[in-house]
């Protein structure tokens, strides 16, 4: 019993995984949450002084083994940042920095006014105070460079996650500034999996309710083309497949065509805004109106089968259509649910896309094949509809086991003329 | 059933984790003292976002300050000293996937400074930026403006203090708005657009007359002209569509002259040629 309780929780569990985990696999620390409300605390907590984390001014030991960082070039200072960040990933009282002809120091550092420095500076963690000469590159990390009144840097000068502030100082290079990436991060929308599939699925509903409403209204006011395109499909799939898949390709050509052919005409020109305005309707209605007749073709052939396995059922262009577009967009309501899960949410929308717009194909190619359901020639439909009356649909079964037990025993093969059919 | 599946719900929404993939901000700036420099090749270059330019203050040969896009972009602040050469702005990064046109966040911004002692070969290349460009008061002895899909307002409010032996002047699908072309002091104008509106305004104090070839594919060309300048026109237009305001077509029929032309003060000599758009001028008071 408590075997067969905890198979029927099962659903719920995978369930409560699928939400929580992506969740905790996507964020980038799990304890920034925890990170956050620390720093608020210390922001607000008394006696809290943000300099008393500086370090104590020291010089920064070199050694042979010590990682070498060069202050010759500062104009690549993402890579210099890179190698610096790199460098002091040390625990504390082991950062050990070689600087080619220069000296690192940790925490605040000054040039007094009668002193002149050869080499470069490099300055971590603390203030850099010149009021005297320097002449190499100055480059602080985590700390600001404050050029006094006198003060000459015969270089460049660069500030890593600080600010330099001109306070009458010349420098003869350039002066550059580099925020750190984590401070600058854009204010990204927070969102999880629930939000994500509620808001898919908002946008697939849409979708669904409005090409059910434009379906209904096809049903309503143009039923009959509507089904001459649904029996093309049926009928003749792979034709309509490569023609929708041509007229893709020619659409833009056959557009370029026609208002190059009225400009040439001179006359014509006066007629381009219109041509232009009914060519996109004409488009939209291909589109649409085809994947629509899919649906409805989609929808007929289940609602068929069902009917014949014996649920009684009303067979109208309504549910087809219903029924179609049900099917058309489970690929689309499947991505919505999982589309989050890494990977495969990736291959379910690719999937969803590639069905989409194969059966749109079909769906274009069916309504350019029927000239927008004027034009019965691809539809399957060998006899005239005024002749298949109640009395020759029950006399004359075409497929199937009645057919099968007509007294000539001949069952007419799919898309052949029944023999005793009217010519 | 429903209570674990209320819980289920309940731990998801619970679950802020954060899902979206944020842009990469950052902050730069690049500076330089004027030492001196008399003369320098200058290059904007800007990929995509907004961008102002505008004189720097006394003393700085050049500033430039950033907020792009890390993932995207690179900033680029390169100075020769012996050539003299400077490029400023930002490069696309190799597999960066392009450059972002919207942003939800921060959008990329520069302001860049160029500073008003030395004289300065200009060039500007922008994509898809947004631009608000004060030339005015800037020793320009060239200019060149090469502008993709943007926005793009050029002004000179003061006069450029040298002669600029020309302007040329590259709009894509843009639109371009440039006042007071008069200040610039280029006795040249060349422009070739593509698609959009651009308006060329003539206002400002004009150190000689202004010859401008203009050559438009699709979109409208409009040239305010101030109203005592003599205007000779010279129109190449195929289906396109021309409002002369008061030009009066010569015998040849492509040229069209304003009275008093050859005795004006400020003489402006266009050439035109265009297909599909309009070419109005209007004169300015």
């Amino acid at each position: 019993m408590s075997t067969f309780r905890t198979l029927r929780h099962a659903p719920v569990i995978a369930l409560i995984a699928l939400l929580v985990l992506p969740a905790i696999a996507r964020a980038d620390e799990p304890s920034d949450v925890l990170r956050d409300v620390w720093t608020r605390i210390q922001q607000i907590a008394p006696g809290q002084d943000p300099q008393a984390a500086k370090p104590r001014p020291q010089a920064v030991p070199s050694g042979a083994d010590a990682p070498t960082i060069a202050l010759r070039d500062l104009s690549h200072p993402i890579s210099l940042e890179k190698s610096i960040r790199a460098a002091v990933a040390t625990p504390a009282g082991q950062l050990r920095l070689t600087i080619p002809d220069g000296q690192a120091r940790l925490g605040d550092f000054s040039i007094g006014s009668d002193q002149t420095m050869k080499g470069d500076l490099l300055v971590l963690k603390g203030t850099a105070d010149v009021y005297g000469r320097l002449e190499g590159n100055l480059v602080s990390w985590n700390g600001d460079i404050v050029l006094h009144s006198g003060a000459v840097v015969a270089g460049d000068v660069l500030a890593l996650d600080g600010q330099v502030r001109l306070e009458g100082g010349e420098v003869t290079g350039e002066v550059r500034t580099m925020s750190s990436p984590a401070a600058e991060q854009a204010p990204a929308v927070a969102r999880s999996p629930l939000s994500q599939i509620v808001r898919s699925l908002a946008g697939t509903t849409g979708v669904f309710l409005t090409l059910m409403l434009a379906g209904f209204g096809l049903v309503l006011f143009g039923k009959s083309p509507l089904e001459v395109t649904s029996d093309t499909v049926r009928s003749s799939f792979s034709r309509a497949f490569i023609v929708g898949l041509l007229g893709q390709i020619l659409v833009l050509p056959t557009f370029g065509m026609l208002v190059v052919g009225l400009i040439l005409t001179v006359a014509g020109i006066l007629l381009i805004p219109f041509v232009v305005i009914v060519f996109a309707l004409l488009l939209i209605a291909g589109v649409v109106g085809g994947a629509l007749a899919v649906a409805h073709a989609m929808g007929e052939s289940i609602t068929r089968r069902q009917m014949a396995q014996g649920r009684a059922l009303s067979p109208n262009s309504y549910r087809y259509l219903l029924v179609g577009l049900a099917c058309l967009f489970a690929p689309w309501v499947v991505w919505t649910l999982f589309g989050w899960v890494p990977v495969a949410g990736e291959l379910m929308l690719g999937a969803a896309i590639l069905i989409s717009w194969l059966l749109a194909s079909v769906g274009f190619g069916a309504a350019l094949l029927s000239r927008g359901g004027l034009k019965e020639q691809f539809a399957g439909r060998f006899i005239p509809p005024e002749m298949l009356t109640d009395e020759f649909l029950w006399a004359t079964p075409r497929y199937g086991v009645p057919a099968a037990k007509r007294p000539d025993g001949s069952t007419p093969r799919s898309g052949t003329r029944p023999p005793d059919g009217p010519r | 059933m429903i209570r674990p599946l209320g819980i289920a719900v309940l731990v998801a929404l619970a679950s802020t984790a954060t899902a979206a993939h944020a842009q990469t901000l950052r902050e730069y700036s690049s500076t330089r003292q004027d030492h001196g420099e008399s003369r320098l090749a200058t290059t904007i270059q800007y990929t995509g976002g907004t961008l102002e330019l505008m004189p720097a203050p006394a003393g700085i040969l050049y500033a430039l300050r950033l907020t792009y896009d890390a993932d995207r972009v690179a900033p680029v602040a390169r100075f020769d000293a012996g050539t003299p050469r400077l490029t400023l702005g930002t490069e696309a990064l190799r597999q960066s996937g392009g450059v972002r046109v919207s942003h939800r966040g921060t959008p990329p911004a520069a302001t860049i400074g160029l500073g008003t002692r030395a004289d300065l070969d200009l060039d500007i290349e922008l994509g898809a930026a947004e631009a608000n460009l004060e030339l005015g008061g800037i020793r320009i002895s060239r200019l060149s403006l090469q502008t993709g899909a943007s926005k793009t307002v050029v002004r000179f409010s003061e006069a450029n203090p040298i002669r600029c032996s020309e302007a040329e002047l590259s709009a894509g699908a843009v639109e371009l708005l440039v006042v007071g072309l008069g200040y610039s002091r280029c006795g040249e104008v060349d422009f070739t657009g593509g698609v959009g509106k651009v308006t060329l305004d003539f206002g400002g104090r004009w150190s000689g007359p202004i010859h401008l070839d203009a050559n438009m594919a699709m979109g409208e060309l409009v040239l305010r002209v101030p109203r005592q300048a003599g205007v000779k026109l010279e129109l190449d237009k195929f289906l396109a569509s021309f409002a002369p305001a008061g030009l009066v077509r010569s015998a040849d029929g492509r040229t069209w002259m304003s009275g008093g032309f050859a005795g004006a003060g400020q003489q402006l000599v266009v050439e035109v040629e265009t297909a599909f758009g309009g070419v109005t001028v209007e004169w300015i008071e």
